[in-house]
């Protein structure tokens, strides 16, 4: 029971990290990203190569994952960052498929549809084996910790004002004198690396890792945790990304208690369950459930 | 070049071709794009197999069928999902379509679980063309889609139905202040994409198999498709499905075709970069 629990908890983490960097992206940039996955794919990929057939050091490799997401997202950006929102969605989704085709198909490197063992593990040693799944929720707890305390910085300060001005009208922001394309770039760049590092933690915790894991349907899974949170809201996306994922994965618990109910029907009837979620959320608090606070300056009275 | 493959393509582009067109009419009148067209796909094709296999019915009149219970579900969901929440972002309420699409699909998976399906209809012996071969419901895939393209164009130029419907996703706001009911209009132009999505759930299933992912494999060619001809624009989308569909069949050539997807992506994403608005699209006038 409670090793269900951590670990429920560390595939917490992971969505959490996926959700604080879209909502660098879009909650606050308004850049959108269909192509989770595959920063995602990538970050894990990296890392599991790099640790499991070149034997490089396991922290180094997870750091070399984080530099492969941030190229990533620089790249995407500095090549889509004039796109229209509808056209950066399929962009970017093009970019998350294009990931899992060549993992699925360079086998020779990737292992393909056999899936990739890792057997690395960061820390390994330090503590019992009973006690190992605690640790590396620590590790991901920490991360997860680092993460929202960049967010939060970034939200605060000036460049965050930026950020919103760009968002909200592109076309002022730079006609104040920003310059609407590099934070653009730098901020897609930043997600990227979160969820680089988000896709290395989850490579070395499940150690077998395949391309049928980073299918679009994860992206929509963190849309839907940003959106149910209230986008734009560090807190609100930490509840959001709870919320799907517990009842992604907690669900799973219906069927040792009714196991009359088969397998498949149970599974569907969760995406059913997360789809309803979401629509009856916008319905009710069409700004999610924490909603992005209103920025007043200082000359404005508070009301 | 190879008869074959383009014979393939060319079957590609009609399963395409009328969605993308259904596609960009729904994204004209609704202004977001609508993503759950592979649910509204996948309820078509299950809805057909019902009334042709369980209830034994003509493959005819089951499509009929198919695309009265899908029209429904189209009109339905806008009602009842989309429209009160017309005032969130077009990406929000992109994310709720897929949300929905996924609702649909599941809940037919539900029901019919994830086996494969075929309609119960006759084999029958391939036809060859000039060492093509083409199966016969590929030529009436081939031969409907391409009235039912013609069909779309004329109620869009010379009906007074299609003129509403071109004035309202020109300017909503004018369509109004002139009369037009913005409500019916929403409705007729659901119903007739979701006649046309019922229809493609038909054909996806008489030339591949019928199972619950059989409309979200066709999402991602049909939105290529409409972006490329610029969305809004019906012949731009059935020019862009026939680029997608050829394209798609021909990168065959050159690669394995388990890169087939991927291609497809590349092609827009270069396309994109380089003409933005699409081959028949307005470049968009920003206030």
């Amino acid at each position: 029971m409670l090793a269900y629990i951590v670990s429920l908890a560390t595939f917490v983490g992971f969505f959490m990290l996926l959700a604080i960097a879209l909502n660098l992206q879009w909650g606050m940039t308004g850049m959108v990203n269909f192509g989770i996955a595959g920063f995602y794919a990538l970050g894990a990929y990296t890392s599991g190569i790099l640790s499991s057939k070149l034997g490089l050091p396991v922290g180094l490799a997870m750091m070399v994952a984080v530099l492969a997401g941030l190229a990533a997202g620089a790249a995407l950006a500095l090549l889509s960052g004039r796109l229209r929102d509808d056209y950066l969605a399929i962009v970017t989704l093009g970019f998350g498929e294009i990931v899992r085709l060549i993992i699925l198909n360079e086998d020779q490197i990737t292992e393909g549809p056999r899936g990739l063992r890792i057997a690395e593990q960061p820390l390994a040693g330090w503590v019992s084996v009973e006690n190992y799944p605690l640790l590396y929720l620590g590790l991901v707890v920490l991360a997860v910790a680092v993460a929202f305390a960049l967010s939060e910085t970034i939200r605060r300060a000036p460049m965050g004002r930026v950020l919103r001005a760009i968002r909200e009208d592109e076309l002022v922001a730079s006609v104040l004198g920003k310059a609407v394309l590099r934070h653009k770039i730098r901020i897609f760049a930043i997600g990227g690396g979160i969820m680089g590092l988000a896709g290395a933690l989850y490579a070395h915790y499940v150690q077998n890792i395949s391309p049928d894991v980073f299918l679009p349907m994860v992206a929509i899974f963190i849309w839907m945790s940003v959106i149910v949170g209230g986008a734009g809201n560090n807190w609100g996306l930490l509840l959001g990304a709870g919320i799907v994922m517990v009842l992604l994965e907690g669900s799973r618990f219906i069927g040792d208690i009714a196991p009359w109910i088969d397998a498949e029907k149970l599974s569907a009837g969760r995406i059913i369950l997360i789809g309803v979620l979401l629509i009856v959320t916008l319905h009710l608090r069409p700004q999610g459930l924490i909603p992005e606070p209103r920025y007043r300056n200082k000359f404005q009275r508070k009301s | 070049m190879n008869l074959q493959l383009f014979v393939n393509g060319l079957v590609n582009a009609s399963l395409i071709a009328p969605p993308a067109i259904a596609f960009t009419l729904l994204f004209g009148v609704l202004r977001f794009p609508n993503f759950a067209i592979g649910g509204y796909i996948t309820v078509g094709a299950f809805m057909a197999y019902t009334a042709n296999v369980i209830f034994a019915w003509p493959l005819v009149a089951a499509t009929l069928f198919a695309m009265a219970v899908t029209a429904l579900v189209v009109w339905l969901s806008d009602v009842v999902v989309f429209a009160p929440l017309r005032n969130q972002e077009p990406v929000t309420l992109l994310v709720v379509s897929i949300a929905f699409s996924l609702i649909l699909e599941n809940l037919v998976r539900l029901f019919f679980a994830s086996d494969v399906r075929g309609f119960d209809i006759p084999l029958e012996r391939p036809i060859k063309v000039m060492g093509a071969r083409i199966t016969p419901e590929q030529l009436d895939i081939l031969m409907l889609a391409f009235a039912i393209t013609v069909a779309v164009h004329v109620v869009l130029r010379f009906t007074r139905f299609g003129k509403a419907m071109r004035a309202v996703a020109d300017n909503p706001v004018l369509a109004q202040v002139r009369g037009l009911s913005l409500r019916w209009i929403t409705a007729g132009t659901c119903a007739l994409a979701g006649a046309i999505f019922g229809l493609t759930g038909v054909f996806a299933g008489l030339d591949l198999v019928i199972e619950p992912l059989i409309g979200w494999n066709l999402t991602i060619p049909i939105f290529a498709a409409a972006i490329l001809g610029g969305i809004g624009s019906p012949m731009g989308a059935l020019v862009g499905a026939i680029c997608v569909g050829m394209a798609e069949e021909l990168t065959i050539l050159v690669l394995p075709s388990t890169y087939k997807i991927a291609v497809g992506f590349l092609i827009i994403a270069v396309f994109l970069l380089l003409r933005p608005q699409g081959l028949f699209g307005q470049p968009e006038i920003k206030k």
